[in-house]
């Protein structure tokens, strides 16, 4: 499978993740996003740009508690749980929040 | 794993019928006390998650290959043959409904081991290709990456570093000759990085040397949960030699329940010979510790504390004491859950159960147990002393907007250490 973005086309797995995360730029996530009809928000970036962090000094995905916990470090506290990221992200942040930032698909956690 | 087909599996399920498999299958009574043990079955109020009748493919085999009654109903056609359409089915049984808790043969009358006979049914399943998807992936990457969450090398290395700047410790890796290698599962990595900080401040202020292999630090064995020995025999063999060659006097299983039953009672069975270290829960590390007057602590919890007891560590392992006697040091407002001890109940997600996402609903249901023990308590704080008990607890717990934290018993020590002198020592 592959996906068409600024003219190139990037090689995906079976379920969207790209293949390769070197090859992410913004632009990915903004396609994918208007594929499932998300506009993506400031709020957005926030979780998108904590899973890259983590994930270039992890080679793994955040647990969902971690991720919890990061965001409500950045953001407000009141906003470092699950239901947040589910309403930014509605099918999860496995899901889609990772598929958005270039992630592998998460094994397990998050 | 090699090619899985309906022959292979039935062949692994007749080598697995052993002396105490032939010998419980002809003492069952049918009386069904073991459902009532099991948590599946008293939270889903469905019958088929009667421990018992969760084998019974290996049970007519048995009947059938070793009874004279059974070649009989066989020969007229009275006994079915084992079709892979049953094995399907009974897929869900034995791995979904059934976290090898162990309580079920806690509760036989007659003495029978059900849980050591699902453990080996499993074996038939797997073999037969009947095993479920998330605990294959599970499986394969323990097998290839180390780790069963693809969980690399360079994550713990980034969480030491973490450590390092928190508490100015070193985590020393690949340390020959030190008292404890120090074993983690890839949930603490990921998600409790607060396990290792607490290990390296307990251990420096016992004084006690300790490593971290970099070519075996996982504990979990996925391979003992899906029931492919060869693969538990693998993962296994990684942390023996480790030890061997780092020569270490004990191995530390960290706070994980089944990683503890599978180094410490089915580890040298698995190899076939004796370990020449010792294998130590760390909460037993830690009771010992406090005996030998190496762990001091200060202050004391103003929570109201319970304790829920991994089953492994209780059942399996008989740790029944040890975390109380450390949970005295740092508490006093403390509770037990009822049944508390041998007979407690599961969390849900244990043996395999929570790497197998189709298991997700019926995981959940079977929370509800460990929730009408909790709501009995009005307890501040949950402890416990595994990290899967533990998310399980947490994601139970937030289903149902329960707000109350569960934390780690070594991390709960950790944070009572009495704080060192600089001029201790000397130094």
């Amino acid at each position: 499978m592959s996906i068409e973005v600024s003219g190139k086309t990037l090689e995906t797995d079976e379920d969207g993740y790209l293949a390769d995360i070197g090859e992410w730029e913004p632009e990915v996530a903004q396609s994918m996003a208007r594929t499932d009809g998300i506009e993506l928000t400031e709020a957005h970036w926030v979780v998108l740009n904590i899973l890259r962090d983590y994930y270039i000094e992890y080679q793994s995905a955040p647990a969902i508690r971690v991720l919890n916990k990061t965001i409500g470090k950045k953001v407000g506290k009141d906003k470092g749980n699950s239901k947040y990221v589910y309403g930014l992200f509605p099918e999860g942040p496995a899901v889609q929040a990772c598929k958005y930032a270039g992630l592998p698909k998460p094994t397990g956690c998050v | 794993m090699t090619h899985a087909t309906l022959e292979r599996g039935i062949n692994a399920l007749r080598e697995q019928i052993d002396a105490p498999v032939a010998a419980f299958f002809n003492s069952c009574v049918n009386c069904g006390i073991c459902a009532e043990a099991c948590l599946f079955y008293t939270e889903s109020g469905n019958p088929v998650y009667t421990p018992i009748h969760k084998l019974e493919p290996m049970r007519r085999l048995w009947e059938q290959e070793y009874t004279l009654v059974g070649r009989i109903r066989k020969m007229l056609g009275l006994s079915k043959a084992i079709t892979d359409e049953e094995l399907r089915e009974w897929e869900e049984l034995v791995y979904d409904g059934c976290s090898l808790c162990g309580r079920c043969s806690m509760v036989c009358p007659v003495g029978n081991d059900i849980t050591y006979m699902l453990r080996k049914m499993r074996e038939g399943m797997a073999a037969s290709g009947n095993a479920p998807e998330g605990l294959i992936g599970a499986t394969t990457r323990a097998v290839k990456l180390g780790s069963p969450m693809g969980v690399k090398v360079v994550a713990l290395q980034a969480q030491a570093k973490h450590v390092k700047n928190d508490t100015g410790l070193e985590i020393p890796f690949d340390k020959e000759g030190a008292d404890y290698m120090v074993l983690l599962s890839s949930m603490e990595i990921i998600n409790y990085p607060e396990y290792l900080a607490a290990i390296a401040r307990i251990l420096d202020q016992a004084g006690k040397s300790w490593t971290v292999s970099t070519e075996a630090f996982e504990a979990t064995n996925a391979g003992i949960q899906i029931g492919v020995s060869d693969i538990a025999r693998e993962l296994v063999s990684r942390v023996v030699a480790a030890a061997e060659k780092l020569k270490v006097k004990t191995i530390v299983s960290p706070e994980c329940g089944h990683a503890y039953t599978a180094i410490r009672w089915e580890g040298p069975n698995l190899i076939g010979r004796p370990f020449a270290f010792k294998v130590r829960h760390i909460v037993e590390v830690l009771d010992e510790l406090r005996k030998e007057g190496l762990l001091k602590t200060e202050g004391l919890e103003e929570d109201h504390l319970t304790f829920h007891d991994p089953c492994q560590l209780v059942r399996r392992g008989g740790v029944v004491d040890q975390p109380r006697n450390l949970l005295k040091m740092v508490s006093q407002n403390f509770s037990e859950m009822e049944d508390c001890g041998q007979m407690n109940w599961c969390c849900g997600a244990g043996g395999g159960v929570s790497a197998n996402e189709r298991a997700d609903e019926l995981r959940s249901k079977a929370f509800l147990r460990k929730k009408s023990q909790l709501d009995k308590l009005n307890v501040d704080t949950i402890v416990t002393a595994c990290a899967n008990c533990r998310i399980q607890l947490e994601e139970g717990l937030e289903e149902h907007e329960m707000e109350i934290p569960v934390v780690g018993l070594t991390e709960m020590i950790a944070d009572h250490l009495v704080v060192k002198e600089q001029s201790e020592g000397g130094t």
